[in-house]
């Protein structure tokens, strides 16, 4: 199986039961997904366990995938269920488990990469989670509108909706932003 | 700030090559080996809506079997015509929507809620074209009794459907099972119009029509009370571990 066959082969092969296909798969969309998650948390702790079971996940469901439908959204839906259930999860567990969190996010290696998509959270941390995943989606993973919509289970119109209303609360926080950094700069 | 400014410093992120360690993505393509065999992927949509057009159709007519063909045998061929055309094309509708909740990334055209509302309003707009009779006997008793039956016909379609797309992988379960709960009105609704010889206009607008929305919300209420067993279930899980 060449490695730059597109997703939607690759995937019909791994349907089939092809190893190799699933390997591909696996080392192309694993990075995605990975940002994803840690745009949507704002760390790396927990990212890689989360990654791991949206593969279980996938691979439990992999049937449910049709050949002639798109295939990011059908990945990235699944990924959202599975940031949800965490969610869910986590919201539910309380100050014990976040102290473990807190010492393992400072445990947590830090490379120049996950630096940037520290930033990257912080950019969005203004946004409300709906808002954050269609940016992520729009405008750091290059999918289009009717992809976003497929893989948020939402309409056209909604995603529109959504990066609207994000850019308009980015537009204001990175004025601000600006704003205070020259305002600083000024009566230094 | 321009929205392009935004978008530069969006597409600087995107740029920035982002690498999973080796292990990680090893210990992935490990776990899924050992159980990959070829699957069969689901059957077209068109296929499964079928599917649920033809349950929901059995367990109407099924019903009516059992407890008489009164309803459609008072009724005259303009509304026999209008009335199960209507309630075919809903179920069919519907019933997309359905398959839809069920296969992750499918496109979707109208939210569950505003499905269940045009459903209901549409089935409310013809009704009141089709029933003149404004009189209001035995309003609530024989309402009541028609809502139970509407209501109990649901249970068996709702379970056949979900037997039909059982394969599938609902990613928001409540608003699967309100879809589900919505289809299993029509044929609730269906047998009623087959069988009851009401024709009340207040009679059919009320009850007839209130199966449809009840049992939205009991679907979405089973859908939710599953999910939530489930996901408590899986936690038991990791904790014995």
């Amino acid at each position: 199986m060449p490695a730059d066959s597109n997703l939607e082969i690759l995937m019909a092969h791994y349907q089939q039961g092809d190893f190799s296909a699933a390997a591909i798969l696996i080392d192309r969309l694993s990075p995605q997904l990975h940002r994803f998650f840690v745009a949507q948390f704002g760390s790396r702790a927990d990212v890689d366990d989360l990654l791991q079971e949206t593969w279980l996940r996938i691979h439990r469901v992999r049937h449910t995938y049709r050949p002639s439908e798109p295939v990011l959204p059908w990945f990235y839906a699944i990924a959202r269920r599975v940031r949800v259930d965490h969610y869910r999860k986590s919201s539910r567990t309380t100050a014990r488990q976040q102290a473990l969190d807190e010492v393992s996010e400072i445990a947590a290696p830090v490379s120049p990469e996950s630096g940037r998509l520290e930033d990257l959270a912080a950019l969005l941390a203004p946004l409300s989670e709906g808002e954050r995943e269609v940016i992520e989606m729009l405008k750091v993973e290059g999918m289009s509108l009717e992809e976003a919509a497929r893989a948020t289970s939402s309409t056209v119109g909604s995603v529109k909706q959504k990066a609207h209303r994000a850019y308009k609360k980015l537009r204001e926080t990175m004025s601000a932003t600006a704003f205070r950094k020259g305002h600083s700069g000024e009566l230094s | 700030m321009k929205d392009e400014e935004i978008d530069d410093v969006l597409r600087e992120t995107a740029r920035s090559p982002h690498v999973l360690k080796a292990e990680t993505l090893q210990r992935i393509s490990d776990s899924i080996k050992t159980s990959l065999r070829p699957v069969r992927p689901l059957p077209p949509t068109w296929a499964l809506a079928g599917g649920l057009v033809l349950v929901c159709a059995a367990v109407a007519l099924a019903g009516a079997a059992r407890a008489g063909f009164y309803g459609i045998e008072k009724m005259d061929s303009l509304e026999r015509a209008l009335i199960f055309s209507t309630l075919v094309v809903f179920a069919w509708v519907v019933g997309i929507g359905f398959v839809h909740e069920m296969v992750p990334g499918s496109r979707r055209r109208v939210a569950p809620g505003a499905l269940l509302a045009s459903v209901s309003g549409l089935l409310i707009g013809v009704f009141a074209l089709l029933f003149r009779d404004y009189q209001t006997s035995n309003f609530v008793s024989a309402g009541i009794a028609c809502l139970l039956t509407g209501l109990l016909f649901s249970v068996p379609a709702a379970l056949l459907a979900w037997l039909l797309l059982r394969r599938g992988f609902a990613v928001n379960p409540v608003s699967a099972g309100l879809v589900a709960g919505t289809l299993a009105g029509l044929a609730g609704i269906g047998m009623l119009e087959l069988h009851c010889q009401n024709f009340q206009a207040a009679h059919v607008l009320v009850w007839h029509i209130a199966v449809v929305p009840l049992s939205a919300a009991a679907g979405a209420f089973v859908a939710w009370a599953l999910h939530l067993g489930a996901s408590s279930g899986n936690r038991e899980r990791v904790t014995r571990k």
